[in-house]
Formats: structure tokens, C-alpha cells, sequence
């Protein structure tokens, strides 16, 4: 017969509850040993911008799973939690207070710069660290503590731009249209700016409502205006049939724009009308980075094409190196995987060396910095004229 | 911008080429407003699956463009007509109020552009893999063949609707049905077909706007109710509500007006102006602004009834 304790419990029960009563923590730290390392992804699915962000998840997808197949991070798997922001700041604050206070994911990543002002507040309250990977406003860079860019802001490459389209390619009165949000307000008047410091003159600055479809009018003003060069800061749809516009007006003066307009289906439509369009990349082109042919290679094989948007999609590949590499600092220092933790890691860590952006470093002021690519459409490809 | 005299051809002529889709889109929506006595929202609907029966035919099935845009109008005569059959006709058999057609036409047409972004996606698409039209000088106006088909196309579309109203016996069913539909059955026409006609000769109109608008730009399932749809309702209010012909000349003017209105404000502020225009018309001319073709419109006298002795007859 087992002899009980005054309270009831037998002896073997009493010198066993220490073992019951911590096998859970036991278990949990077995468990949190091996469960993956999670992190989450806002960028638009569905709407106008999917496009774009179906591709950005390829490459997301692409990443991790190379990651993964490589052991993780200390045999600790990455998992990406996909949400989908149409590029929409109040579906953005939804599935990003859902990813931090649901899924409890102490990192994300996000794109568009309409959306990434709008949840920044969230990540700064929640002190998740938050990575913009394909946002150029240049207010990104004061969003606060927790908001970094990996992907270079507009006053890096419209700056360039500016200067580069005065200064070597001898252009002197330029024409800014720029679609009227977020993206195009900001860039345009970067653009705008470094042109006229450059010494150059622009002779007309309009912008016009997003999806929208005729331009006529607007293309007109243009053609009286008289500009030697014609910058539109647009979103996808709109910048290939205001170019389609101008060309069926007879208004064949040189045109640029920045990554958005770095789409093959973009020269697909405007046929011979895209030769000689230009526009801005901060991706390493092939010939800087020996991973982009294979990485063009692998789209190949998978979907027969190039990505849409191709420097996005290379910024978006290497933000889950970024975040292995966070992880891991965070492990070896034995810390809890926190965004705090993994905000001091990104502090203490500064440079990274990734697979298809090469060297990025974190400046002070949350911002990297890259040399501005200038592609241009020559026999129905982009191919690089100028790197500054 | 100063206007000069070549401007003012260029803005004249591609504003007159721009406004025949928006001139085939308001008759379409005056057509059945008129005739079915519904404010269609849901033509917004009907106007997606014209764009994408005539995308699958282009695109998946690699036909040319007449016989594509032939399947691309019969897909959409058929939804049209299957709308006007278990939709319109079963609401007016239970005596539905107004706001139930309303809301009807615009949950219709959010449905249909759901279902074209879940089957086509949500990016942008063009009818043909090129949009860019060859183009030549007349003189200092810069004229493409886009110009010129949308222009001929829109003439003989208007051109044969108008024959159609006036000359055939269908078309003048139809214009008696929109005036007294009870009476027009008592003299032995059938104002269900004259329901479905209409909403077939509607279906024709939308689809072949949808074709300009395909081959000039890329458009998103949502763009015919954001963007389309406001130029119908606005031509169909200023044509006076119920005159066909006007609401086709009130699409041109809206469209000849954004054209302009380039030269006074910033093209941001364009869509605004319709907005302004729909609020000024409603207040100042809640009958629309009465153009001086003939009594209330050529589509009236078309429609005039033949005397009763005579209907009475040949009923008998």
C-alpha cells in the first residue's frame, strides 16, 4: 500500500510533481529549439499592384526555400506568413496588426510607400522590427525606430537621375508627370529638384488621378510645353499608355521613369514606341552581380519570362537573408527572438552580404545607400547605358 | 497653355475620337433607362464581360479582330439577356421598388467584376498584345487608325440604331413600350421582348466601346464602374432622362469638355469637373438640358405610335 502525506498525495506523487509540473518547460524548450523561425510579408496579392507583388513573393518564396534547404538558421527552419495589402494603407494596417498580434511574428517585411507609412506606427508601438524592401519615399527614412529600408529611397535614384540626364545626356527642359500619390508625388519632386540644381529647366510639372486611361489632354499640354525629355513617375498600367499617348500624338521626345517601369510587358505593349525609354535601377545588373543570370534562369525555367519588375524582386530574394541573418545573431547571443533583439542585431550586424543586391550597409539614419543603374530599351530589351 | 489653332484641331479631333466610346456607353445605359425603365448600374458589369469575352477570344484564342469582337458582343447579348430573363423580369413581377433595382444592378456588377478578377487577376489588360495604332499628319493634326476606326465604328453604330428605332417594327415596339408599356401590350406588342431587344441592343453598343477602350489602354475589371460609368449616368442626366440621342451627343460634349478643360485646369482636377458638372445639372436642370431636335429628340418621333385603327387591324 503506498503511504500518503497528510494532504492526501503519496510520496512517489510528491517527488514526481517536480518532474510533471516542469515537463512542459522542458517540452517548450525542445519545441522552441525546432519550431521555425517566423516572420511576416504585407505586399498586395489582389489589385492594380499585384503584378508586381506576386512576383516579389516568387522571389520571397524562392529565398527561404533556399535558405531552408541550406539547414536554416541552427537547424531552425524560416517560415514567410504571406499577407496580402492590395497597396493599401488601411488593408495594410489590418493584416499587419494581424501578423504582429495573431501570428506574434517579431519581424516583417513590406513594400509600397503609401503602405509603409501607415504601418509604421503599428511597428514602432509593437516594437516588431520592420523592413521596407521595395518603398522609395524618401519619409521613410523618418518613420521611426524600428522602420529600416533595405531598398534605396527615391532621393537616391531621382537624384541621380536628374543630374545624369543633364550632365551626360545634354537634356536641358523636362516635362515631370507623376501619378498623384504617394509614390509619384515624392519621386517627381526629387526629380524635379536635382534636375533644376543640375542647371536644367522643367517646363511643365502635372499629375493626373491613379487608372486612369486617357491622357490625351494631358499628352498635349506635354507636346506644347516643348521639353526635350518627358519623366513620368507613374504606377504600372498608366505609364505604358501615356507613352502609347504621346506616341500616337507624334510626340516622340525621350522618356524616363524609375523601377516601376522595369517590365518586360511593358515593352511588349508599346512594341517599337518603348526603344529608347529610360529608367533607374538600384539592383546590380548582371554584370555586377553573378547570381542575376541564374536567378533570370530560374524565372525561365519556372514561368518562361523575366520577373515583373526585376530590381523589386532582387530586393525582395535578400530580405530573408537579412532576417536569417538576424536570427542567428540573435541565437548565438542566447537572446529571445524579439523584434527588439532583432532590432539591436541589425545594429550590431550593419553590413550584409546577399545573394543578388551584393554589399548593403544601414546608414544612421535607417536608410542603405547603392549605385543608380540606367537601363535603357534597345531592341526590345533593357541593357545597361550608365551606372552612377 | 496658350491655345493656338492647331491645338485646338488636335484637342477637337482626338477629343471627338475619345468621347465615341463614352457616346456608345451613354445610349447603351439611355437605351434601357428609357425602354426598361432601370438605371443599369449593372451595364458596368455586363461592360467587363465584353472586355473579357473579347480578351479570351483575342488573347486565348488567337482570332482576328471581327470574329473575336463578334463572339465578344454575342457573350454579351446572352448575358445581357439572361440578366433582362431571370433578373429585371422576376423584380418587375414582384413590383420591386426603385432602390431594390438599384441596389440589384450594383451588387450585379461588383459580382461580375469579382468574378473577372478572379478568373483574369487584378493586373492591367490590353485587348491586343500592341496598343500603338499607326498614325499620319492631315495637315498639323496628328490622325491614328485608332482615330479613325472608333470614329467610322461609333457613326455606324449610332447610324444604325437610329434606322433601327425609326424604320423597323421591333424599334418602334420598343420606343411605344418605353412610353406606355400596358398600352403598347394592349395594341398587341410583347413588352417582355422588348425588354430583351433592348437590352440586346445595349449589349451591342457596350461591347463595341469596350473594344476602342481595349485597343488604346490596359483597364483593370474595375475600371468600367469607376471610370466609365460616371460618363453614362452624367450624358444620360443632361440629355434629359429618357432621350436617347441626347445622351450619345451629351457623352461627346463630356468627353469634347475633359479635352479642354486641359487648357484652363491641371489634369489631376479633370475627373473632378464631371463631378461638379453632375452636381450642377441635377440642381439647375433636374430634366436635362433640352436640345432642339424635333418635340424631345429624334428617338421621339421615331417612336411615334401608328394611329389605333391601324395597330388595332393588324392585332386582329
Amino acid at each position: 500500500m503506498t503511504k500518503r502525506s497528510a494532504s492526501g498525495l503519496s510520496r512517489r506523487g510528491i517527488l514526481a510533481a517536480p518532474l510533471v509540473l516542469g515537463m512542459p518547460s522542458v517540452i517548450g524548450r525542445a519545441f522552441a529549439q525546432t519550431e521555425p523561425l517566423r516572420f511576416g510579408v504585407a505586399d498586395p496579392l489582389t489589385g492594380p499592384s499585384a503584378i508586381f507583388g506576386l512576383d516579389q513573393m516568387q522571389a520571397v518564396r524562392w529565398a527561404v526555400e533556399d535558405i531552408n534547404s541550406a539547414g536554416g538558421v541552427h537547424g531552425r527552419k524560416l517560415e514567410a506568413i504571406i499577407v496580402d495589402h492590395q497597396a493599401k494603407p488601411d488593408v495594410g494596417i489590418a493584416v499587419v496588426t494581424r501578423l504582429l498580434q495573431v501570428d506574434k511574428v517579431p519581424t516583417f517585411i513590406t513594400a509600397f510607400s503609401n503602405v509603409v507609412k501607415a504601418v509604421a506606427p503599428i511597428a514602432n508601438r509593437e516594437k516588431a522590427l520592420m523592413l521596407s524592401v521595395g518603398a522609395n519615399s524618401p519619409d521613410i527614412k523618418n518613420l521611426g525606430d524600428y522602420v529600416y529600408t533595405t531598398f534605396p529611397l527615391a532621393d537616391v535614384d531621382m537624384r541621380a537621375l536628374g543630374s545624369w540626364l543633364y550632365k551626360s545626356q545634354n537634356k536641358r527642359r523636362a516635362a515631370v508627370l507623376y501619378v498623384n500619390h504617394e509614390t509619384g508625388t515624392e519621386g517627381a519632386k526629387v526629380f524635379s529638384a536635382a534636375f533644376k540644381e543640375a542647371g536644367g529647366e522643367v517646363v511643365l510639372n502635372e499629375s493626373y488621378e491613379e487608372q486612369r486611361s486617357d491622357f490625351t489632354g494631358l499628352v498635349l499640354k506635354v507636346r506644347a510645353a516643348n521639353p526635350d525629355i518627358v519623366h513620368i513617375h507613374s504606377v504600372i498600367s498608366d505609364f505604358t499608355a501615356i507613352v502609347a499617348q504621346m506616341r500616337q500624338l507624334g510626340l516622340n521626345t525621350q522618356v524616363t521613369s524609375f523601377q516601376t517601369a522595369f517590365n518586360p510587358k511593358m515593352i511588349q505593349e508599346l512594341g517599337k514606341a518603348s526603344e529608347g525609354i529610360i529608367v533607374t535601377a538600384m539592383a546590380p545588373s548582371a554584370e555586377d552581380n553573378a547570381n542575376v543570370p541564374k536567378y533570370l534562369e530560374r524565372w525561365q525555367a519556372a514561368y518562361k519570362r523575366e520577373p515583373i519588375g526585376l530590381p523589386y524582386t532582387q530586393y525582395f530574394h535578400d530580405a530573408p537573408y537579412i532576417l536569417a541573418a538576424l536570427f542567428k545573431h540573435v541565437l548565438d547571443q542566447k537572446q529571445a527572438v524579439t523584434g527588439e533583439n532583432l532590432r539591436k542585431a541589425l545594429l550590431a550586424i550593419k553590413t550584409f552580404d546577399l545573394p543578388l543586391t551584393n554589399r548593403i550597409t544601414f546608414n544612421d539614419d535607417h536608410t542603405v545607400n547603392a549605385p543608380t543603374y540606367f537601363w535603357q530599351v534597345k531592341d526590345g530589351k533593357f541593357q545597361v547605358v550608365g551606372k552612377l | 497653355m496658350d491655345l493656338t489653332l492647331d491645338l485646338a484641331a488636335q484637342l477637337t479631333w482626338t477629343g471627338l475620337a475619345s468621347s465615341s466610346s463614352y457616346c456608345l456607353f451613354a445610349l447603351a445605359f439611355a437605351l434601357v433607362l428609357k425602354v426598361n425603365r432601370i438605371w443599369n448600374f449593372a451595364q458596368a458589369g455586363l461592360m467587363v464581360v465584353a472586355y473579357f469575352a473579347m480578351f479570351i477570344a483575342f488573347r486565348w484564342l488567337g482570332l482576328s479582330p471581327l470574329p473575336g469582337a463578334i463572339l465578344g458582343a454575342i457573350t454579351t447579348i446572352l448575358a445581357a439577356m439572361a440578366l433582362e430573363y431571370w433578373g429585371f423580369r422576376i423584380l418587375r413581377q414582384r413590383n420591386s421598388s426603385v432602390l431594390t433595382f438599384f441596389i440589384f444592378t450594383i451588387a450585379m456588377s461588383q459580382f461580375l467584376i469579382y468574378m473577372a478578377e478572379l478568373i483574369f487577376g487584378t493586373d492591367p489588360k490590353t485587348l491586343f498584345p500592341s496598343i500603338i495604332a499607326p498614325v499620319r499628319f492631315v495637315g498639323p493634326v496628328v490622325v491614328s487608325d485608332w482615330d479613325l476606326i472608333a470614329l467610322s465604328l461609333t457613326v455606324t453604330l449610332v447610324g444604325a440604331l437610329w434606322l433601327f428605332l425609326r424604320k423597323t417594327r421591333e424599334g418602334k415596339a420598343l420606343i411605344a413600350v418605353s412610353d406606355e408599356p400596358d398600352l403598347a401590350e394592349m395594341y398587341g406588342m410583347n413588352k417582355d421582348r422588348a425588354y430583351l431587344v433592348s437590352m440586346a441592343l445595349a449589349a451591342i453598343l457596350m461591347s463595341a466601346g469596350m473594344y476602342l477602350i481595349g485597343t488604346k489602354a490596359a483597364i483593370f475589371p474595375s475600371t468600367p464602374l469607376s471610370q466609365f460609368m460616371i460618363f453614362a449616368v452624367i450624358a444620360t442626366i443632361i440629355g434629359g432622362i429618357g432621350n436617347i440621342f441626347a445622351a450619345g451627343i451629351a457623352g461627346i460634349f463630356l468627353a469634347l469638355l475633359q479635352s479642354y478643360s486641359i487648357l484652363v485646369i491641371a489634369s489631376k482636377w479633370q475627373i473632378l469637373l464631371l463631378y461638379i458638372l453632375i452636381f450642377v445639372v441635377i440642381i439647375l436642370f433636374p430634366q436635362g438640358v433640352k436640345l432642339k431636335l424635333g418635340k424631345r429628340g429624334p428617338a421621339r418621333k421615331a417612336g411615334q405610335l401608328p394611329p389605333a385603327d391601324d395597330v388595332a387591324e393588324k392585332a386582329s
